[in-house]
């Protein structure tokens, strides 16, 4: 398989006629905007909407007041966020009390702004230290514990003990998030942002007591979602509710300030790691403990902590993960949820203790290496960590990296090295997948998955034409529509094993498909054939080391008068202890150049090299896109993101991209990427995902560079130049 | 000029828009972005921002880069507006557009047409010189995917090639 292929819906993209949700038209659309409270706290006391609906072009607007009951949508693991519009009570700033319909955008959002609203406010919880937040402890049973870690760290020779925080941040997909929803009766078509159509599809029907089956969820394309688009937000149902209401279809597209309340946002932490060592280097206690945001009424599985319980051996381990409810908009996954903030911790610590060993820091992380995973001791279905580090330090050249910090000066800035490593946990759930071959010899596969630009369309489409010994363009993966069948979320890095398994299966069994149809002809050079016999190529089956006997598959289906054949297929991944081996998620090390001037407290990332162990890769330009798209995402977070709520009135206070800053092109420089290890025998195409790992140790990597660069040791991320000069 | 029902300045404007003369009868605010959008089913050009930060709305202008979401759809008459779906003809690809699928240099895509319009004027202006200036000069175009060295490398690809 060539695993450098451009992507196939590239062109589509570049000549912008790729349709993304907002570029919807349908006939009769009217356009919706909201109008979000101005309290975080509290109720409202009064609405007047009489001026809104006397606007021009108004068609309807909506409040609490006048809403129809929506039932709540289905419980999701992930969260389930509640109807809109549904009671006075306000739980944080921003959140929507009406939505206006009217025929043009323009009168929409004129209208949406004559709504007034009065409220009775309560002072909101919005700080992390404030006694009246509710906590709530061990909130998904993921803490763990081995070993004596009191006990161990008292005995410690060396110890680090050190607090971390983390800053909120928002996904931000360049794509406003943005819902077309059209009724046809009990019927609902849905035009949708999101990276899980079938939960959009179960939700709606859930809210608005209709049957599953009459509603379709389409999103060929979404501009991003970073896990952003993993929850079925309140907008969606406003469009939905709109719509149904105006008796019309209805376009509703957040704005980019809605944005930073409507869709979710990562957690801030603030994290305390404590490590026991010997002398030598080796670990002898782990303690991890992380509490992290969380809105009023929202839910939200992110463990920090458990990064911990799965990165060194170690003897004595303990983690542990809080949450306090605050009055903020809805915390949500954002790539790498939980691993990107619990990885700065843990992996700042260990530089922190390398440099109280006096050891190299890569010295360190191998002296404690897991061969095994710590936590329940299985054997890893493939680990190339070992090999992430070699490759990467001698990519690097991290050998000639001075030992000591602030030994650097080029010119007017210190430069400095450092380091981090990354396990990445393990995920994957259910998918289906349909694979059709056809009298033309083309195939058509397909899965109600998403492509949020993980290229999920050309990896699916390279996997199914090796499956089917097809060539890519005789082969079309469609997805995007829940009229396929039921498809996994983008979330966990847990897609190309999940849907590809699913392929897997739907190819499998259609080529089985294929031989029953040849062995109903006793004439036939297949029959008798079992799968396991048969090899693909060209378009035709044949007999395992014999290519001459064989069939097209054009053939088969002409001799027996048939248009196509047709096959579903099933994954579900199996269970760890069942398979006597520990799935392993993808594994990295990165080596990171800082510069920073000391007068100005300007940081600039100046190189990176990532070496990434993501078991087989599917292709390799796509996947090193994955990497240093993460990359760049982790440099985001540790240089600039960092989601303002005001104190007093819990407003987010940098709710644009003039005031959120996110990495731009002059930012970023070159990022070097390098796969190593192997297929990983857990699922049946040897992948595992990389679509978060990117991300992950960025922070730490950085943090620690600028250890090495300055002396200072910075523990909250973003690493601001206010922080530098401090 | 005339006036909507709420008293609103309504006009009818004559735009070219990749060659073509379309005349739209508008509300005074509609910007150049919603008119191709929403009015013209040129959707190619996207909304990232609405606030003049993102650069995915970006078209040419009499063969200058704007941001058509700060520029109103009246301002535009009599002026030669260049989006995406008029870099090349007959579904062919632009040598941008050509080198950006070959690079990567996208991952959902959103920012994509922005970015190429950009990499356009970039590369006729001469401004693509070095790396750095490559850098320095795609900065109005935010990539939340983060695809920015396959950008970069896309452009000294061509700029390489003597056309800048």
């Amino acid at each position: 398989m060539n695993t450098s292929v451009d992507r196939v819906d590239g062109p589509l993209k570049v000549r912008g006629a790729a349709t993304y949700p907002n570029d919807v038209d349908v006939p009769g659309l009217a356009y919706a905007a909201v109008v979000r409270s101005t309290i975080a706290a509290g109720r409202i006391a009064r609405l007047d909407t009489r001026a809104a609906e006397d606007s021009p072009g108004v068609l309807a607007v909506l409040t609490h007041l006048n809403a129809p009951k929506l039932e709540p949508g289905p419980q999701s693991f992930l969260g389930t966020p509640p109807p809109p519009l549904q009671d006075d009570r306000i739980v944080y700033h921003g959140q929507y009390v009406a939505v206006v319909v009217a025929e043009t955008p323009e009168q929409a959002s004129a209208a949406a702004r004559r709504v007034e609203a009065g409220y009775e406010a309560v002072e909101p919880r919005l700080r992390m230290d404030d006694p009246r937040a509710e906590r709530l402890v061990n909130p998904w049973g993921m803490d763990a514990s081995w070993g004596d870690v009191r006990a161990a760290l008292n005995d410690a020779e060396v110890m680090v003990d050190a607090a971390y925080t983390t800053a909120e941040n928002t996904n931000n997909p360049l794509g406003p998030f943005g819902t077309v929803a059209a009724w046809e009766g009990d019927a609902l078509t849905v035009h949708d942002s999101t990276q899980w159509p079938v939960h959009v599809r179960a939700t709606l029907a859930r809210m608005f007591g209709v049957p599953e089956a009459g509603v379709r969820v389409l999103v060929p394309y979404v501009g991003g979602g970073f896990g952003t688009g993993l929850r079925v937000w309140p907008h969606v149902a406003l469009a939905a509710l709109a719509a149904r209401e105006a008796g019309r279809p209805v376009k509703l597209v957040l704005t980019r300030p809605e944005m930073f309340t409507g869709v979710g946002h990562r957690t801030a932490t603030t994290q305390r790691v404590r490590l026991g060592a010997a002398r030598d280097g080796r670990l002898t206690a782990i303690e991890h403990e992380s509490v992290s945001t969380l809105s009023i009424e929202g839910d939200n599985i992110e463990p920090c902590s458990s990064v911990s319980t799965g990165a060194y051996a170690c003897p004595n381990v303990a983690t542990s993960d809080q949450l306090v409810r605050l009055n903020i908009p809805w915390t949500s996954s954002m790539r790498a949820p939980g691993e990107a903030q619990g990885n700065f911790a843990l992996e700042s610590a260990m530089d922190e203790l390398a440099h109280e060993l006096g050891l190299d820091p890569l010295v360190l992380r191998l002296r404690n290496y897991a061969e095994t995973h710590p936590q329940h001791g299985l054997p890893y279905s493939s680990k190339a960590l070992r090999e992430c580090y070699e490759a990467g330090a001698e990519r690097f050249g991290w050998s000639r990296r001075p030992s000591q910090p602030r030994s650097t000066l080029d010119g007017d800035e210190y430069v400095g090295y450092g380091m981090a490593g990354i396990s990445y946990f393990w995920y994957q759930a259910p998918c289906q997948a349909m694979a059709t071959l056809r009298a033309d010899g083309t195939a058509y596969v397909g899965s109600a998955v998403t492509d949020i630009g993980t290229g999920t369309y050309t990896v699916m489409t390279q996997l199914s034409a090796e499956l089917l010994g097809l060539e890519r363009d005789q082969v079309t993966f469609a997805l995007g529509d829940t009229a396929l069948p039921p498809g996994v979320h983008a979330g966990g890095s847990g897609l190309t094993a999940a849907a590809g398994s699913a392929v897997y299966a739907a190819c499998r069994n259609l080529i089985q498909a294929f031989l029953d149809a040849a062995t109903a002809d006793p004439g036939s050079p297949l029959a008798g054939c079992a799968l396991d016999d048969v090899t693909v190529a060209g378009g035709r089956i044949h007999r395992r080391g014999e290519p001459e006997r064989g069939e097209s598959y054009t053939a088969l289906l002409a001799a027996r008068g048939l248009a196509e054949l047709s096959a579903h297929g099933e994954s579900t991944p199996r269970q760890p202890q069942e398979a006597g081996m520990a799935p392993a998620g993808p594994f990295g090390a990165r080596f990171v150049e800082v510069r920073v001037d000391p007068e100005l407290g300007r940081l600039r990332v100046t190189r990176v090299v990532s070496a990434i162990d993501g078991g087989r890769i599917l292709n390799e330009k796509l996947a090193r896109s994955q990497i240093i798209g993460g990359t760049v995402g982790g440099i985001g977070m540790t240089l600039f993101e960092e989601t303002v709520t005001d104190a007093d009135t819990g407003r987010v206070a940098n709710a644009t991209f003039g005031d959120y800053l996110v990495p731009v092109n002059a930012d970023i420089p070159d990022l070097e990427v390098i796969f190593v290890g192997g297929p990983d025998p857990f699922n049946p195409i040897g992948v595992k995902g990389v679509g978060e790992i990117g991300l992950v140790g960025m922070a730490a990597a950085i943090a620690n560079a600028v250890f090495h660069a300055t002396g200072r040791r910075i523990r909250s991320t973003p690493i601001t130049i206010e922080r530098l000069l401090m | 000029m005339t006036r909507t029902p709420d008293n609103r300045p309504h006009l009818t404007v004559t735009l070219t828009i990749n060659g073509e003369k379309r005349e739209l009868d508008l509300d005074a605010r509609v910007t150049l972005l919603d008119a191709l959008r929403d009015r013209l089913g040129l959707t190619g050009t996207k909304k990232g921002c609405d606030q003049g930060a993102c650069g995915a709305c970006t078209v040419m202008a009499d063969g200058r880069r704007v941001l058509s979401c700060l520029t109103l759809a009246a301002q535009c008459e009599g002026r030669e507006i260049t989006t995406i779906e008029g870099l090349s003809a007959d579904g062919a690809l632009h040598p941008v557009q050509e080198a950006f699928v070959r690079h990567d240099a996208f991952q959902c895509g959103y920012c994509t047409p922005g970015q190429v319009m950009s990499a356009v004027c970039l590369l006729t202006e001469g401004r693509a010189g070095s790396d750095a200036d490559i850098r320095e000069f795609m900065s109005g175009n935010l990539c939340r995917c983060g695809a920015y060295p396959n950008i970069v490398a896309a452009i000294r690809e061509l700029a390489g090639d003597g056309d800048a």
